[in-house]
């Protein structure tokens, strides 16, 4: 009896964490991209960025580095792909979602450092209901109805499992973790401008 | 008074409990348990995903065995393998200079450098280690559901 309440069990982790190519997924999100959300997509230096919005280390890259590399992708220099990751917490997901509920109304960068600027100091406070991300949505200049209800909705919720299992294939260990054309950030670069520049630098994009 | 089936039941309880924290903690959070595992960098991508969902439930299913006290024998057999398993783990880590967290009770995946507990980590294993070999060696005790009491049951 036991070993059927552990073959259940398994059954049933295996099957929650898969991708899912149903789900209601954002638009710029595609399979290929490992369900990324992309901005820029024909540029030709790629990155990819793995982060989770509870992460406090995501926090700082952002504080760090986020205005940078938000005004490549303005510039159109770089294109992007973030990947969300939801496994600090349940608040994680909220905020994920919420965060591509954006990307419409082409708000995503804004909403993105919004997010890190109103991040809890404890993770899994309970401060991030829906609630409290359509506020910092505001904020960060999307007030549309159409972005509220897809937050009150939970519409991008089930994408963020697709997310989750794309890392999970790409070997994501920690957070932040960013790839440059395939290559993995050095790890004292994500809190070092200068060294992040030059990475850039060396690819083209000033 | 025998102080063994008394001590077979404290065993029990302890390693159980261990067991069935451990395993309800990761299985919450599956994506977590997968990246710790990930983290140890011992085993192929997938084949450490699969891992990480399956080991929780194996846990879980052991713990309860040995809580309650049936075929006790072979889940202190299992949970004493694994805490080996865990050692080895922890101890090659250390070795090869990861900075990873166990993620022995949820959490997982690597760390800031000099904030691993390898050490901690790899003691409480072994005394967990050293009580399942007690319990392979002794399974019967108190308020166990053991072969030897339904035989005797029936035998009445």
């Amino acid at each position: 009896m036991i070993l059927f309440v552990v073959l259940i069990g398994v059954g049933f982790s295996v099957l929650s964490n898969k991708t899912n190519s149903k789900v209601s997924i954002p638009s710029t999100v595609s399979a290929a991209d490992g369900y990324g959300i992309v901005l820029n997509k024909d540029a030709k230096v790629k990155v990819d960025l793995w982060e989770d919005f509870q992460c406090p280390n995501c926090r700082n890259f952002e504080a760090v580095a986020g205005g940078y590399i938000n005004d490549l992708v303005r510039a159109g220099k770089i294109r992007v792909a973030f990947h969300p990751m939801t496994f600090i917490g349940p608040e994680s997901i909220l905020a994920a979602a919420a965060a591509a509920c954006t990307v419409d109304s082409g708000k995503f960068l804004e909403m993105h450092m919004a997010l890190y600027e109103s991040q809890p100091a404890k993770e899994n406070s309970g401060t991030w209901t829906n609630a409290a991300l359509k506020v910092i949505a505001a904020t960060a200049g999307d007030a549309s109805s159409a972005t509220q209800s897809c937050i009150d909705s939970g519409k991008y919720v089930n994408w963020t499992k697709n997310i989750e299992a794309d890392a999970a294939t790409k070997n994501v260990n920690s957070t932040p973790t960013m790839f440059i054309n395939g290559k993995q950030l050095d790890q004292t670069h994500y809190l070092n401008l200068a060294a992040l520049k030059a990475d850039f630098a060396a690819l083209g994009v000033k | 008074m025998k102080v063994q089936p008394w001590a077979t039941l404290l065993a029990r309880l302890v390693l159980g409990v261990v067991l069935l924290l451990a395993g309800y903690l990761k299985a919450q959070t599956p994506s977590k348990a997968q990246m710790a595992v990930r983290a140890y960098r011992l085993l192929p991508v997938s084949i450490a995903n699969l891992f990480g969902l399956v080991l929780p439930w194996l846990e879980i299913g052991a713990g309860i065995l040995l809580i309650v006290g049936i075929a006790v024998r072979y889940s202190s057999l299992f949970g004493g393998a694994l805490m080996l398993l865990f050692v080895g783990a922890i101890s090659q880590a250390w070795a090869r200079g990861l900075s990873i967290d166990c993620g022995c009770f949820g959490g997982g995946g690597e760390v800031a450098a000099g904030h691993t507990k390898y050490l901690q980590e790899i003691l409480r294993d072994l005394g967990l280690t050293a009580t399942a070999i007690f319990l392979y060696l002794y399974p019967h005790g108190k308020f166990g559901i053991d072969k030897a009491k339904l035989e005797g049951a029936h035998l009445e």
